[in-house]
């Protein structure tokens, strides 16, 4: 071959090619590469790899073919842990985004794209909505992260690859759990949208994928033998003004023995199942006061939590359950045998039963004479065992609470806690408290213990020695050569 | 090989003689200190990630100005022709020019691995998390690095490849960012270009063969688009 | 040693060499003349392997240069135009760098450096740094370079630019010494340094080799040949002219009453000369044979711009 031809083909518009195949081959290679990925997740939590239950459910979604959206919201800002919460739901979309087809996820800044939370009705921060379909479930906070400890102790864990995990399990399966709530009695309305109504309740159920519908016992008599349905989750009582026949509470009782749930919601005044009665709570006369913490009067103390799954969340966030004109709760004494219960809401040391006297006349005030003396239970949690001769196994639960207006429209919305007090007393009723299971292991977010003082000391440490001895290394090096 | 090390010896010698490398160090310690303080008390948090997050962008602009030198000055000083009539391959020329600008990229990390002991000594930071990030530093570092060399070959004057070297990254970078304005396809194929999405897996404790390939291949293709242009240049 | 055949090196549709083909003998010293531009720094840098040419064939030292461009540069020693100095690097590690470049290591690098630092005059010099040397010792550094490896060829682009007349000697008896035992291709624009140096010389202009031969051989290309220098009182230009030896007749000057002219003639017309200003009684000062000037050989060559 002519030497000057080759030269030529080594160079010139030739290597331009050679250049041009190189890169595109390398573009193909990574194409290779990326279809067959080998991921090695070195964090100590393993959290950074979705958990095999999830891919698996990933990979369901994507054979259905049926478009999953999730929309996660940022944290408030400012507030402690928001960085750790936004970082967490981003890593884990993005995972999620990463590992399936179907799965678009969006992260939206709570704050600068307020169209598209008013688009979903979300109205909290951290809210992550899945949406499948016409179907959706809404996450919030208290499904996403786990606090546990105090003060410096205190942990955030983030549960949200078992939180929207489940998220998915629901809206693919079908069922939904049913919750009746008997009516007939003069109950407070499931349908109704005034502040006596039941709607938000309704609403907020709807969304843990628990239809609430009506049990009415009188209409079934005249038709079959009245029963408690076999897909009761949950049997609500909310506030009856008349008596229930002995009839309908004896199903009630009947239904509990086969290991159901039971929320009786009563108020100063209104009728008091006896089941109650059969079940060691009693509900004596007159309305919860305090002195100490009220909000802003004082039948409507602040309650405090006492330690119990329904109320861990709440107390944890500091989220404030509002009651109005509360009717005290208390377990019987001597306590019945075989039927744990725990108290749920109380008022402070400075809380009492009033029972009229300075009362009718506007003024607050404990009378010893009359009033039962605090603190005051408002709600009462109770698991019934085979002991109690109730049931014949373990697995019955009953809430009593002593304010129905704290789960009615009204307060629903008004107080910051009590969507989440429901939410969480019908989720330990229907035995979900589980919800937060974990999915592989949680992420903790690892603070650091940094007082005001080791502060200054970092800034120090980082914004002046170290880049201050680079300068005078090189001054030393410089001064040396000038030397020579 | 050895003229690789003989190079990279030279190429060390130079920048650590010169007040360069001196400068940079500080003010890379400095603004890295800066990022860290902010990402400690914005998170409250034993994680680098804020930092190292924000690293990876200083790195764009850094980099091209470590690496501008390289080939421009060269050419401007005539001392290219030296390299190049002297019996060394022209790979081992800009091999050693690139291993010597990475490690000085790596004393750099060096000096920030202060950081990650505050961190151990009020806090519990996650080893591997901490781990991999810094291998997502270097990754970085020795793409930018080969990406800098490539612009500093183009041209001889510094400056001119300092600036070029910045926008031929720019759009590496820009593409993660761009991300959500552009449509839906062109998103998703331009998605793997991006720095910042190769980069997340690392800063997240995971170690993935795209993204560790990704960046071998950034490496590869600038050191190999690098030897081109200088070799083209002779033959133009 | 040095063999250029029909090099051609085009930039695009510019064409810098055309064509141009030479030899160079072991041990020879060459010069490379031509004005700026004129392809000079082209052909060097072919030869070193540091440009390809676009046709033709080098050989330096017995290999190709596009075929074994190592083992060409292994046996070139390489002095670009302006010497390839790091200014921040000290004379020392800039000639340590060198000598690992090309293969020294551990004491033969030391020794290397000791030696070649003697020879081009800058002992005791290594801790100085490049970038504050003056012109002359750059120049130098740069001659210690290329000489390092003791190579046979030198390809020595400009090596005295810019330097003093002492610098300049000093350099040129290096250069001279390595007569014999190094084929030197040299290239340069001052005639006087080829004289100096180079037996032989090579003149390229506008791409192409126009001349090449010993100086003697290129001054006998000036157009008008030797002639004689006149200088005298009391005679004038047609009584010079009408001697018969003498062709042409040119005055070049006058001092006082002296005249001179220049003479161009055949046959020797000093005695001639002489016994014209016997007859006339002139007074003659100077009567001398002149050989052309390389210059003007040179300026013939390639032409008056």
């Amino acid at each position: 071959m002519n030497r000057n031809l080759q030269r030529r083909l080594a160079v010139g518009s030739n290597a331009t090619a050679v250049t041009v195949l190189v890169v595109a081959a390398v573009v193909v290679v990574y194409l290779l590469v990326d279809r067959f990925r080998i991921r090695l997740d070195l964090s100590a939590d393993q959290g950074s790899v979705l958990a095999a239950d999830t891919v698996n459910k990933l990979g369901l979604l994507d054979r259905d073919g049926q478009p999953v959206t999730v929309t996660a919201f940022s944290a408030q800002r400012g507030k402690k842990e928001s960085y750790f919460k936004d970082r967490q739901l981003q890593d884990l979309l993005e995972e999620m985004d990463y590992n399936s087809a179907i799965v678009e996820t969006r992260f939206i800044d709570f704050d600068k794209e307020r169209l598209t939370a008013e688009k979903l009705g979300v109205t909290d921060y951290g809210t992550v909505v899945v949406q499948r379909g016409d179907r959706r479930v809404d996450l919030q906070d208290r499904d996403l992260f786990r606090r546990s400890g105090k003060g410096d102790d205190r942990k955030i864990e983030f549960l949200g690859e078992a939180g929207i995990n489940r998220a998915f399990s629901q809206l693919m399966s079908d069922s939904r759990r049913v919750v009746y709530a008997l009516v007939g009695h003069g109950e407070l309305d499931v349908e109704g949208h005034d502040p006596n109504g039941l709607s938000e309740l309704a609403a907020a159920l709807d969304q843990e994928n628990y239809d609430l519908k009506k049990l009415d016992f009188v209409r079934d008599r005249d038709q079959v033998a009245p029963r408690v349905p076999d897909d009761a989750a949950a049997i609500l009582i909310a506030r009856p003004r008349v008596a229930i026949p002995a009839l309908e509470e004896d199903l009630i009782l009947g239904y509990l023995a086969t290991g159901g749930s039971v929320l009786v919601a009563v108020e100063p005044g209104s009728y008091v199942p006896s089941l109650l009665g059969r079940l060691g709570v009693v509900v004596p006369d007159g309305i919860v006061l305090d002195k100490l913490l009220v909000f802003p009067y004082p039948d409507r103390p602040v309650p405090r939590y006492k330690s119990h799954p329904i109320t861990k969340d709440l107390s944890d966030e500091m989220l404030v359950t509002v009651v109005s004109r509360a009717a005290p709760v208390q377990a019987s004494v001597p306590p019945k045998e075989g039927v744990r219960a725990s108290t749920l809401l109380e008022t402070s040391r400075d809380g009492w039963i009033d029972r009229g006297g300075a009362l009718d006349s506007g003024a607050a005030r404990f009378e010893a004479d009359i009033d039962g003396a605090g603190p005051a239970a408002m709600a009462l949690a109770l698991e019934l065992g085979p002991e109690s001769g109730l049931v014949k196994r373990g697995g019955a639960r009953v809430v009593v609470l002593g304010d129905a207006d704290a789960i009615a429209n009204g307060l629903l919305a008004e107080g910051p806690g009590n969507a989440s007090f429901a939410i969480n007393t019908f989720r330990w009723l229907l035995g979900d408290e589980g919800r937060l299971s974990v999915v592989g292991r949680p992420s903790m977010v690892r603070r650091l213990a940094l007082s005001a003082e080791d502060l200054g000391k970092v800034r120090w440490l980082v914004l002046s020695i170290g880049p201050l001895l680079a300068v005078l290394l090189g001054a030393g090096v410089w001064s040396s050569r000038r030397g020579q | 090989m050895r003229a690789i090390w003989t190079l990279w010896k030279k190429e060390m010698r130079i920048y650590f003689v010169s007040p360069l490398a001196y400068v940079f160090l500080s003010a890379f310690l400095f603004l890295a200190g800066l990022f860290f303080y902010l990402g400690v008390t914005l998170t409250g948090e034993a994680s680098l990630r804020v930092l190292l997050g924000n690293l990876a962008i200083t790195q764009l602009f850094v980099l091209p100005m470590l690496t501008m030198r390289h080939f421009a000055e060269e050419r401007r000083l005539g001392t290219l022709e030296l390299l190049m009539t002297a019996p060394v391959s022209l790979g081992a020329i800009v091999l050693g020019k690139w291993l010597a600008s990475l490690t000085l990229c790596l004393l750099m990390f060096l000096g920030t691995l202060v950081f990650p002991a505050v961190l151990a000594y009020y806090g519990d930071p996650d080893w591997g998390v901490v781990f991999t990030s810094y291998l997502g530093l270097v990754g970085v570092a020795a793409a930018f690095c080969a990406a800098g060399l490539f612009a500093s070959s183009l041209t001889d004057d510094q400056v001119a490849a300092g600036l070029v070297g910045i926008v031929l990254l720019l759009p590496f970078w820009l593409v993660g960012r761009a991300e959500a304005l552009l449509p839906e396809e062109w998103a998703d194929t331009v998605r793997p270009l991006s720095v910042l999405v190769h980069l997340d897996s690392f800063n997240r404790g995971v170690l993935d063969s795209a993204d560790i390939f990704y960046f071998v291949a950034f490496t590869a293709v600038f050191l190999f688009l690098t030897f081109r242009s200088l070799e083209s240049r002779r033959w133009r | 040693m040095i063999e250029a055949i029909a090099l051609t090196k085009s930039y695009g549709p510019r064409l810098a060499l055309n064509n141009v083909s030479f030899t160079i003998e072991r041990g020879e010293i060459v010069g490379f003349l031509g004005p700026n531009g004129a392809g000079k720094t082209t052909t060097m840098r072919i030869l070193t392997g540091f440009l390809p040419a676009t046709g033709g064939d080098a050989r330096v030292a017995g290999f190709d240069v596009f075929e074994s461009p190592m083992e060409v540069k292994r046996r070139v020693g390489y002095l670009p135009e302006s010497p390839p100095l790091y200014p921040e690097l000290s004379v020392g590690d800039y000639l340590g760098f060198i000598a690992e470049l090309r293969g020294f290591t551990g004491r033969a690098r030391h020794q290397r450096t000791g030696s070649v630092m003697e020879r081009v005059g800058l002992s005791g010099w290594e801790r100085r740094i490049l970038g504050s040397l003056s012109k002359g010792y750059r120049q130098r550094v740069g001659l210690a370079q290329a000489l390092l490896h003791d190579p046979p060829v030198l390809i020595l682009d400009e090596p005295t630019s810019g330097l003093d007349p002492a610098q300049l000697v000093g350099i040129r008896d290096l250069v001279k010494s390595l007569a014999g035992t190094h084929t030197v291709i040299l290239s340069t624009h001052i005639l006087s340094e080829v004289e100096a140096l180079c037996p032989r010389a090579l003149v390229i202009t506008k791409g192409q080799l126009v001349a090449q031969g010993s100086l003697d051989e290129l001054r006998a290309m000036a157009p008008r040949g030797d002639w004689y220098l006149v200088e005298v009182d009391g005679l004038d230009g047609p009584r010079l002219g009408a001697l018969p030896q003498v062709d042409l007749v040119e005055p070049l000057g006058a001092d006082g009453a002296w005249r001179t002219f220049r003479l161009n003639a055949r046959v020797d017309p000093r005695p001639a000369v002489a016994e014209l200003a016997r007859e006339a009684g002139a007074r003659v000062r100077t009567l001398e044979h002149r050989l052309p000037t390389l210059e003007e050989a040179f300026v013939s060559i390639v032409g008056r711009e």
